[in-house]
């Protein structure tokens, strides 16, 4: 793995343009070609993209060589599924896909409720490969894509840093975001999901937007409405985007910062936007018609309001007169735009914010209200010591990225600013939007890296001229420079200099590590298949999972309906082939209860569910055994509460002794007998898992459980995989009354 | 990964059950056997005392209880809920004793307000306080605290603990205390009526202040000289919610995380870091946020106001301090990490180096 060197390596190419390498390479063609030093650079800049480009590539590919080409966890399942779907059948068969076999009896359509950009994105890239007849299986497209996007990404990275600073800034934010574990999280090969390509799309589009700010130019606002476009159809994470840019907007006009650039940028950018993301079904009207899209337009009839008085101040001479005319038209536009929003909310035509952009403003909302929303572990608040893993010594670099920022304001660095700092807030309530805030703090903290590094380098290079040429005053241009000039301490800024400049050095190195053991040991793995140290050190692989879905696969019937906590559908319908009663597309919370209440109710009572909900096969997944802990009896407690949330007979201090989750002999009754319990527990009570423990000794749970003598009435035991990690159980048919 | 979350098997919330030493008491607590004041007269007597608290709740004495329950002939026109309070635990938080006071009160006064006539005089609301009515507390066979126990009519056996309220049911506090009453005595509490946060006249004097202060902003904006065109405010605000989201206190807030714990071995000693990632203490948090913040600031710092500073020696030391102090944040966050997470992050050497 050259992941660990190059960084550092890059970052010092990237400061000193005197590198040994380029004397090097380019002593051959010396002669003939006489590289200027403005070519050299250029050369140099182009080699470091490309080494960062490939670095970005092959850092994600640690989960392909540890374990296999394949997908991971849970949603990509689905893309991969609807992506086969697509490429065999074509784009309209995909787009009016009424699915079946997820949400039974309900079914769901697939075209009208998933963005399409990722599938899309892959087929086509399929179709590329078989067109210059490299005939690859769709598989293989679909793991790679996420890496192939990230490494596209640390393009936009560089040209977005050197749109807000420099060339260097650029570089280096390239390098940041090529091994950021932040982002390396969910690009993973393998890691086919919709955040894959769609950071790549988020970016892009700021950057093209602050370029268009920047030039005002129609071209480049254009251009940031069709990465828009792409990022809509990728992501339900563009309601940051549409929210963020107007905030900004507000923000410049506010400061005084208004101009005719941002006038163009703006309009072009969200008229467009807008036209272009109603082209996706899932989407639709709603820019127009909820609650989350309406300060975009807001600020959209603000800038108009702008543009005019700007016009009618160009028009009157008389500054007096102006003056009140801007106070009537400023105060009638905010309240007919007030008297709009209250119309259109009172009659129902815009709808109200929704509970997952509401528990982002009040982050205590969804714990109360929506325990779908808060019992997913991606959505749990952040610790810092979460931010610590995926930033590193980001995090230190960051508050003085944004001293340099404020030093040198301009629309560009207010907009990196704002971004930064709203989207590490995001970061803050849920966890997966680290993932959001990862290119900002990379770009601000390559920023402080720069800026420090290219002070500290002109500030040696001066000297050297200095000492040689004597004190001529105005030869360094940067203020640090002409300070040490003035004073008569060279050794020793010389010397500060260069201990900053190692220890610069010393941390950026200690990030290339930390990025690669972190993506190498704790990214990369499928969650699919699942891995543990053995007890000489030895790593032991459990493909239970696969092992569960293949027995479903081949031995049930085709029509066989399948009963699982709402995790596993995806994984079901995709590798087992068979359909399911919920899955990871979360949408109709009232399903997912009924078969929170089936586990959690007595056999008899979920008999009855089962029955009319047409089970056929039970699965539940069991880690007493392995010592797996986050299997179902640790998610039990969810079900619970999301059964309790739609049928109030399921109370969940019923589950509970003192409010404490026990499995033991002191579990509550009503637990000891609750189906999960017992499909989970049935016959493990003869086990004995580890030696000088008691049979039936849970090791997930470190308890020995307080059941051991299971009788399942109207179900049997069908399969268990080799590690007891999944057991499946077929539901008996009702007995035959004489 | 987008699945369900795991719940891990720690202790919720642990009721700390307390024994009381009570000396042997005088067995007999005088049956006085009161001159038979009808049912009427006991109720009336209520009311006006009910009529004498704030949020009616009727503060009882051994000699109230023995007046209105145990002399009381069975059945009584009325039911009594009665709180258990003990001054000496208030300080004692995690029994929450004046919280749950608090919204006792809530639900009486809900109560009262929603019940006017000969509902009202169905149920009272009762307190009684440890030191001043230790025997009624052994009457009850109380024993530990949080305790509260509807008294229904037809009781005459106060041990009978079939009126106690379950801790479930006052975890959600007013709301299912109010769910307890209606379910056992069917009688109808209605909406919890809790006090507004802000009363009327302090939110007429905020509202009053905003409108005098608002003409007076605006003129300001338009001249351009309000705080929000002054960089370093920005600044300050922008480092603040950085300093806000990395120290992981919407974390706190959404888990209301406490500041420390007190050790479960050792209760003189306290718990400031807590091991295991995903989770932390609020100190921790904060700790860890003011280091990340000092190191950033320090390097702004060094390389764009100290290089103005004159004096050299000043300089010099500034310079080796700022490093220093850096190395040294550095190293402890790192170290903290690596304690907290469990992961021993090391470098890759090629095989053949080794």
């Amino acid at each position: 793995m050259g992941g660990k060197s190059e960084p550092a390596k890059s970052e010092s190419m990237a400061t000193t343009t005197t590198s040994p390498d380029l004397i090097n390479s380019s002593f051959f063609s010396f002669k003939s070609l006489k590289l200027k030093t403005k070519q050299q650079e250029l050369l140099l800049r182009i080699s470091i993209l490309g080494l960062v480009y490939i670095l970005a590539f092959i850092a994600r590919l640690f989960s392909v060589l540890r374990y296999e080409s394949m997908i991971h966890e849970f949603d990509p399942y689905f893309n991969y599924r609807t992506t086969l779907f697509l490429t065999e059948k074509g784009f309209y068969e995909f787009w009016n896909w009424f699915d079946s076999e997820s949400w039974y009896p309900l079914g769901r359509i697939i075209g009208g409720t998933l963005y399409p950009g990722l599938m899309v994105t892959a087929a086509l890239i399929y179709w590329a490969l078989r067109f210059l007849r490299f005939f690859v299986h769709i598989r293989e497209v679909c793991v790679l894509t996420a890496p192939f996007f990230a490494s596209n990404t640390t393009l936009v990275a560089y040209f977005f840093g050197k749109e807000i600073w420099d060339t260097g800034a650029g570089l280096v934010a390239a390098v940041l975001i090529a091994i950021c574990p932040g982002y390396i999280s969910r690009s993973v090969a393998g890691s086919y999901d919709n955040e894959a390509v769609a950071i790549f799309a988020l970016l892009l589009t700021f950057y093209l937007f602050v370029k268009a700010v920047n030039t005002g130019s129609l071209a480049w606002a254009l251009a940031s409405a069709f990465g828009y476009f792409y990022m809509v159809s990728a992501w339900g994470g563009y309601v940051f985007i549409i929210n963020l840019v107007p905030l900004y907007v507000l923000v410049l006009l506010i400061t005084g910062r208004y101009s005719m650039r941002l006038y163009i940028a703006y309009n072009c950018m969200y008229i467009l936007g807008m036209l272009l993301a109603m082209q996706i079904r899932f989407v639709g009207f709603q820019h127009v018609q909820s609650g989350e899209h309406m300060g975009a337009m807001g600020v959209f009839l603000l800038m108009q309001v702008f543009y005019f008085l700007d016009w009618v101040k160009y028009q009157l001479n008389d500054t007096k007169l102006f003056q009140t005319f801007l106070r009537i038209t400023v105060t009638s536009a905010i309240m007919v735009g007030g008297i709009a929003l209250g119309l259109g909310t009172a009659s129902g035509y815009i709808s109200p914010w929704t509970g997952r952009f509401y528990s982002l403003l009040d982050p205590t909302y969804a714990k109360d209200h929506i325990p779908i929303i808060a019992s997913v572990s991606e959505h749990q608040p952040t610790a810092w010591s979460s931010f610590m893993f995926d930033y590193h010594i980001l995090l230190f670099l960051f508050p003085a990225g944004l001293y340099f920022c404020f030093k040198r304001l301009s629309d560009a660095t207010i907009f990196i600013v704002m971004y930064g700092l709203t989207s590490l807030y995001f970061a803050g309530v849920m966890v997966r939007l680290i993932l959001v805030a990862t290119p900002a703090v990379c770009l601000i903290s390559a920023i402080a890296v720069s800026a420090t590094v290219k002070n500290l380098t002109s500030l040696l290079r001066t000297k050297q001229k200095v000492s040689q040429t004597g004190s001529t005053k105005g030869a360094g241009s940067s203020k640090a420079s002409s300070k040490v000039t003035l004073d008569q301490s060279q050794p020793f800024q010389k010397n500060g200099a260069i201990a900053l400049l190692v220890g610069v050095f010393y941390l950026l190195s200690r990030y290339a590590i930390h990025c690669t053991w972190v993506t190498s040991e704790a990214y990369s793995s499928p969650s699919i298949v699942l891995a543990a140290r053995g007890a000489h050190g030895n790593r032991i692989l459990f493909d239970d999972y696969r092992e569960a879905y293949y027995w479903l696969r081949q031995n049930t019937p085709t029509d066989a309906k399948i009963m699982s906590w709402w995790d596993y559908g995806y994984q079901i319908t995709a590798m087992g082939n068979r359909t399911v009663i919920v899955d990871n597309n979360t949408w109709n919370n009232t399903h997912i209860a009924t078969v929170g209440r089936a586990m959690s109710s007595n056999e008899d009572e979920a008999y009855e569910i089962m029955r009319s909900l047409d089970v056929n096969y039970v699965l539940v997944v069991f880690g007493g055994v392995t010592g797996y802990s986050s299997d179902d009896i640790n998610k039990f407690l969810w079900m619970v509460r999301i059964g309790g949330g739609v049928y109030p007979v399921i109370k969940e201090p019923e589950y509970l002794v003192n409010g404490e989750f026990r499995v033991d002999k002191g579990a509550s009754p009503k637990m000891l007998n609750c189906l999960m319990y017992k499909l989970c527990y049935y016959r493990f009570g003869e086990l004995t898992t580890e030696y000088g423990k008691p049979p039936g000794y849970d090791r997930a749970r470190g308890v020995e459980i307080g059941n051991k003598d299971i009788k399942l009435e109207h179900l049997e035991e069908a399969y268990t995989t080799s590690n007891w990690i999944v057991r499946i159980y077929r539901v008996k048919p009702p007995t035959n009354r004489l | 990964m987008r699945s369900t979350t795991t719940t891990t098997m720690a202790v919720k919330s642990k009721l700390v059950s307390l024994l009381f030493l009570i000396a042997t008491l005088s067995s007999a607590f005088a049956a006085s056997f009161s001159d038979s004041d009808s049912d009427s007269d006991l109720v009336n007597e209520l009311v006006s005392l009910r009529s004498a608290t704030e949020s009616g709740v009727i503060h009882l004495d051994d000699h109230g209880i023995s007046k209105f329950l145990t002399s009381a002939s069975t059945p009584r026109p009325y039911s009594l809920l009665v709180f258990f309070d003990a001054t000496q635990l208030h300080s004692k938080t995690e029994l929450r004793l004046q919280e749950l006071r608090r919204e006792f009160g809530v639900v009486s006064a809900s109560y009262l307000a929603n019940n006017n006539g000969s509902e009202g005089t169905k149920l009272f609301f009762c307190e009684i306080e440890f030191s001043k009515s230790q025997s009624s507390f052994q009457l009850f066979g109380v024993n530990a605290l949080p305790h509260i126990r509807l008294v229904s009519p037809f009781i005459s056996n106060l041990r009978d603990e079939s009126g106690q309220m379950d801790q479930s049911d006052y975890s959600r506090l007013a709301e299912s205390m109010a769910e307890f009453v209606e379910q056992r005595t069917k009688l109808k509490v209605g909406p919890i009526q809790r006090p507004p946060f802000l009363s009327k006249s302090q939110i007429g004097v905020i509202v009053s202040l905003i409108v005098i202060a608002t003409p007076f902003v605006i003129k300001r904006i338009l001249r351009g000289e309000t705080l929000l065109h002054d960089h370093r405010l920005w600044l300050a605000g922008a480092i603040f919610v950085y300093f806000f989201s990395v120290a992981g206190t919407m974390h706190n807030i959404i888990r209301k995380m406490p500041m420390f714990l007190q050790d479960r071995n050792d209760p003189n000693k306290l718990v400031f870091f807590y091991q295991g990632s995903g989770m932390q203490l609020g100190a921790e948090g904060f700790a860890v946020g003011f280091l990340y913040t000092v190191v950033g600031l320090l390097l702004a710092f060094v390389t764009n106001v100290l290089v103005r500073v004159k004096n050299l020696n000043a300089q010099r030391l500034v310079m080796l301090l700022a490093l220093f102090i850096s190395f040294w944040a550095v190293k402890k966050v790192v170290y903290l990490d690596n304690w907290k997470t469990g992961y021993g992050i090391h470098p890759y050497w090629p095989s053949s180096w080794r």
